[in-house]
């Protein structure tokens, strides 16, 4: 199947996607995060934009997605990074070079719903 | 067909069949041996601290995990070529792509937990960064998924060590054969050399 970054496809049902959950739907091998937090749907690129961990395997704090393997939040609305977690757990350890811990933003798509379908595109 | 040019690569088709993104899984791999390579580098520091009574208790532990780590590098990386990847050119791009944090020796280094903490730290970041790969190859990446899930099996035995080490939870590990043994991916290490 030949996908169009402009079609939107249909992920799941919307019954699927009850509020407060996330989860990795897939399409063309693109691995796609999407989600309904109070009560809004988000979309966004699974691969967490600081190492490359599946962001499905994270957790919600607010309007962010807590990302397991570092910490890092990210907002999953605006894509904006807000909590560059430290590495120090305690106050004796060194902090991570500046160029380990930069991150980017995380990469948003378009994610609509009709008539009991969520679907996403890849823009 | 002419030097440097590469005809179709059967073991990247049947990937592809199989729905592995496969720059995606280079780029995963790229990060796990960055981290290896660096927890070895780390490691070596953090075991030349490993003095005093209770610090040469733990330095042959420590010496099995930093030998153990170098042998995943070793064991992974030729795997990354044949999937038509390769190493950055310069080691600080290399080292600044690794999927885990340096393993930085803490200031209160004399106290030998802070050097435990610190060892369990870059182990956990390892089982995450390995269960990554496995999980994007099992059932369709047979090879990289064998390699991953020997390093894995050794990854959770590093970080029961350490957690026995800090806890003193029962435990049923008693030694390796030798140091650095690698039980598991030894035999992949050899692909680089014996
Ligand atoms: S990979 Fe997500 S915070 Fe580092
Ligand atoms: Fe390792
Ligand atoms: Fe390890």
């Amino acid at each position: 199947m030949k996908y169009s970054k402009t079609d939107r496809y249909p992920v799941c049902k919307s019954s699927e996607l009850v509020d407060d959950t996330m989860m990795k739907v897939s399409i063309d091998m693109v691995d796609i995060l999407v989600g309904r937090r109070n009560g809004k749907l988000f979309a966004c690129d699974n691969s967490c934009p600081h190492k490359g961990a599946s962001l499905s395997k994270g957790c919600f704090n607010g309007d962010r997605v807590v990302c397991y393997m570092h910490g890092y939040e990210y907002n999953v609305f605006t894509g904006k990074l807000e909590n560059m977690k430290s590495w120090k757990k305690e106050d004796t350890w060194v902090e991570q070079d500046m160029e380990w811990r930069k991150s980017g933003d995380l990469i948003l798509y378009s994610v609509s719903e009709e008539d009991g379908t969520v679907y996403v595109a890849l823009k | 067909m002419t030097k440097g040019e590469v005809p179709n690569v059967v073991g990247l088709e049947v990937l592809k069949k199989n729905g592995v993104n496969v720059e995606k899984l280079k780029e995963l791999i790229t990060k796990g041996v960055g981290a290896e390579f660096t927890t070895y580098y780390y490691y070596t520091i953090l075991r030349m601290h490993c003095t005093g009574l209770e610090g040469e208790g733990i330095k042959e532990i420590v010496e099995d995990a930093r030998i153990e780590d170098r042998n995943h590098f070793e064991a992974m990386v030729p795997r990354l070529y044949e999937l038509g990847g390769n190493l950055p050119k310069d080691i600080r791009k290399f080292a600044d792509q690794a999927g885990c944090p340096d393993a930085y020796l803490p200031d209160n280094w004399e106290d030998i937990n802070s050097i435990l903490k610190v060892l369990l730290e870059a182990e956990q970041c390892a089982i995450r960064s390995w269960g990554e790969v496995c999980d994007m190859t099992a059932g369709k990446d047979h090879r990289t998924y064998d390699i991953a899930q020997k390093i894995m099996q050794e990854e959770i035995e590093h970080e029961a060590w350490f957690i026995e080490l800090i806890s003193k939870r029962p435990s049923g590990h008693f030694r390796r054969k030798f140091v650095g043994q690698s039980p598991h991916t030894g035999s992949q290490g050899g692909l680089i050399h014996l």
